[in-house]
């Protein structure tokens, strides 16, 4: 038969090779190309004697640091949200009164209904949404830029040190820093981490990677509570959210996926001078999906949610859950349909506190705190709880196309929603010590 | 009359600019992150040049064309099964030792190849003196340099490739020597190949090659499942 000929021919070949180089035969061939190629470059390139340090290794010198690579990197993220919310917070008052003008004119619509639905459900739902468009616009503009310009990849890279000195190996960082944008592309990322082990794991926390949907949960939170220290505040959601991963993928490795790592190296990009079009583009290809989803999922949820409240049948949803969340500070039902339905989208979250408190935009926080009677404290939590609890529904589908098992998308939804609830509560009860 | 339709094939390593490359040549409005590999998706552009409608397809960056990762068998694949009229392999310009692996690879599998000499300015920067012309002498195939980024290049590229297409200009195809040892083996496997299967995509010499390299992707594709496993 011509197969066991060639496979005959091809062991014997193998074993031939092995004897002369003590090498695989893949490893010479491999040899030979990078020969050809140097013998190649020879007659077609010729280099400076000496060759300058670029400008791009002496950056690394300093960014890439065993000791200031992690506080540098935290200090651009903090940067990055300072510069933010410093620019948004009017634009974000300019939208939210444009749609407190609208919301006025169509509650005189008639009938009475109707006006409540177009004003209170659509506007005040969809509005309370889109009028932080602004605040993730200007993220993702600084994240383009980070990214287009080669630190995003440095990032990573000192992420993954540490995540090596904690024995974890493999290129799990890379993918989760783009969580920051989308926790979507985020998983599909994990598909260049060879190790399946390794590429598991890292789709397992990459849920934990505040994105932007989360954002506009944090605004109007920190916004509210938190004056003077938004940046810090929401800058500390993200912290918690890279803490628990590494955490995590550290805990999962060692416990429940068992096994070998793979190695690899990772690759520098030399840094760029981002060009405005380049960062102007990617934040536009991020920030549409945003957009396309407030026309499309937020809508549609907050008329299912205005029309559940409208027969009161909100209510009584919200009663049975929430007496979970009451260890954690916000077992009021309203609360508790807001994370409901947030699974759909995180930004749902803010979408139905709109619906249920059809009060102006720029109200929509002090009136959470008076009618739920939160405080800070309760505040954080929820953020916290938030950032952490079930993936949206979008990223659940990805799971479960990525693992190709219902098994572990059903494991990571179940850990998330223990975690939120956990991390909630231990914040609510620990704080409530500190702060009485 | 309906436009003649090339289609190219845009391979290149991750960070080559290959990215860059393809929005310029598409103006496409598609996003791809910078660090290694994100490409995975199959992203495509079409635009009109001289008379012929170009479509490409951007390949995810890849060192090399071994089947290490989904990635390479996704980029190897399409260079093989798609039959691309022309493959553009983006090369990095300031750093030609690695960059030319991908390409010296996509020559061995015979692919229309078209070198899209990338990033031509941080070259310079370093002082780099790049003879192109010799090195698609060396080649046998057009290099055309570039500054993606500027949109320098751009139209000389699609020049090449038409040329490439129209077969005005012909890949040598290029024969590299393994070393005495090496190539008496490829010669001995390649006589077992030709005359014990059917003629197919892939060249005797080629499938040789990579039966000693262990691939494991072509040797099942070869001789089947229970076979790919098996070493010497």
């Amino acid at each position: 038969m011509g197969k066991d000929e060639i496979i005959r021919a091809r062991n014997q070949s193998l074993a031939h090779l092995k004897r002369v180089y003590g090498d695989e035969a893949e490893i010479v061939a491999a040899d030979a190309r990078y020969g050809f190629i140097s013998g190649l470059l020879k007659d077609v390139l010729q280099k400076p004697a000496v060759e300058k340090l670029s400008s791009s290794d002496r950056v690394d010198r300093v960014v890439l640091n065993r000791w200031l690579g992690i506080p540098i990197f935290a200090a651009i993220l903090f940067g990055l949200f300072q510069f933010t919310f410093t620019l948004s917070t009017p634009l974000i008052g300019w939208i939210g009164q444009g749609f407190d003008w609208l919301g006025e004119l169509a509650s005189g619509i008639k009938p009475d209904w109707l006006g409540s639905l177009l004003a209170g459900g659509i506007i005040g739902g969809v509005g309370s949404v889109l009028s932080f468009v602004p605040v993730i616009l200007l993220l993702y503009l600084g994240l383009s830029a980070l990214e287009d310009s080669g630190y995003l990849a440095r990032a990573a890279f000192v992420m993954d040190r540490l995540m090596h000195r904690i024995g974890l190996h493999g290129r799990s960082f890379v993918p989760l820093v783009l969580g920051f944008g989308c926790n979507v592309p985020a998983i599909m990322a994990t598909r260049t981490i060879e190790n399946p082990k390794d590429r598991l794991v890292t789709i397992m926390v990459s849920p934990l990677m505040s994105c932007g949907a989360r954002l506009p949960i944090y605004m109007l939170f920190a916004g509210a509570f938190f004056t003077a220290y938004q940046g810090l505040v929401v800058f500390s959601m993200y912290g918690i959210g890279i803490v628990l991963a590494i955490f995590l993928a550290w805990l999962f490795r060692s416990r429940l996926v068992r096994g070998e790592s793979g190695h690899f190296v990772m690759e520098l990009p030399p840094y760029r001078l981002p060009t405005i079009t380049g960062v102007l583009t990617h934040m536009w290809e991020r920030g549409r999906t945003f957009l396309v989803r407030a026309g499309r999922i937020i809508l549609a949820m907050v008329m299912v949610i205005w029309l559940l409240d409208f027969i009161g049948a909100l209510e009584p949803i919200g009663r049975v859950i929430a007496p979970i969340f009451s260890p954690a500070g916000f077992g009021q039902w309203q609360a508790a349909v807001t994370l409901i339905f947030g699974i759909m989208a995180k930004e749902v979250v803010v979408g139905t506190f709109g619906v249920l408190f059809a009060v102006e935009e720029g109200l929509l926080g002090q009136t959470i705190a008076t009618q739920l009677g939160w405080t800070p404290l309760v505040a954080f939590a929820f953020m916290a709880m938030s950032l952490l609890y079930i993936p949206c529904m979008a990223t659940i589908v990805t799971i479960r196309r990525e693992t190709n098992s219902w098994k572990w998308t059903g494991f990571i939804v179940g850990y998330t929603l223990f975690l939120g609830w956990l991390v909630a509560t231990l914040i609510y009860q620990i704080g409530r010590i500190f702060i009485t | 009359m309906a436009k003649k339709v090339i289609t190219i094939a845009l391979a290149g390593n991750p960070n080559s600019g290959k990215t860059t490359v393809f929005n310029a040549l598409t103006g496409a409005k598609q996003h791809v992150g910078n660090w290694p590999g994100v490409t995975v998706e199959k992203k495509e552009g079409n635009l009109s040049f001289g008379g012929y409608r170009i479509k490409v397809v951007d390949l995810p960056g890849v060192y090399s064309l071994t089947a290490y990762s989904l990635d390479e068998i996704i980029a190897r694949d399409f260079v093989i099964d798609g039959q691309p009229d022309v493959v553009v392999d983006v090369v990095d310009a300031s750093n030609m030792e690695r960059n030319l692996y991908l390409a010296v690879q996509l020559l061995e599998m015979e692919a229309k190849l078209v070198i899209a000499l990338n990033m031509m300015d941080v070259a310079r920067s370093r002082e780099y003196r790049i003879d192109v012309g010799e090195l698609s002498r060396l080649l046998g195939v057009p290099a055309v340099p570039m500054v993606a980024s500027r949109n320098q290049g751009v139209e000389e590229l699609l020049r090449a490739v038409v040329d490439v297409a129209e077969g005005q200009v012909q890949a040598k195809g290029l024969r590299l020597n393994y070393g005495q040892e090496m190539e008496t083996e490829i010669s001995k496997l390649e006589e077992v190949i030709t005359a014990s299967l059917p003629s197919s995509v892939y060249s005797p010499r080629w499938l040789a090659l990579k039966l000693l390299e262990e691939d494991e992707e072509i040797t099942r594709k070869l001789l089947g499942e229970e076979w790919a496993k098996t070493k010497s």
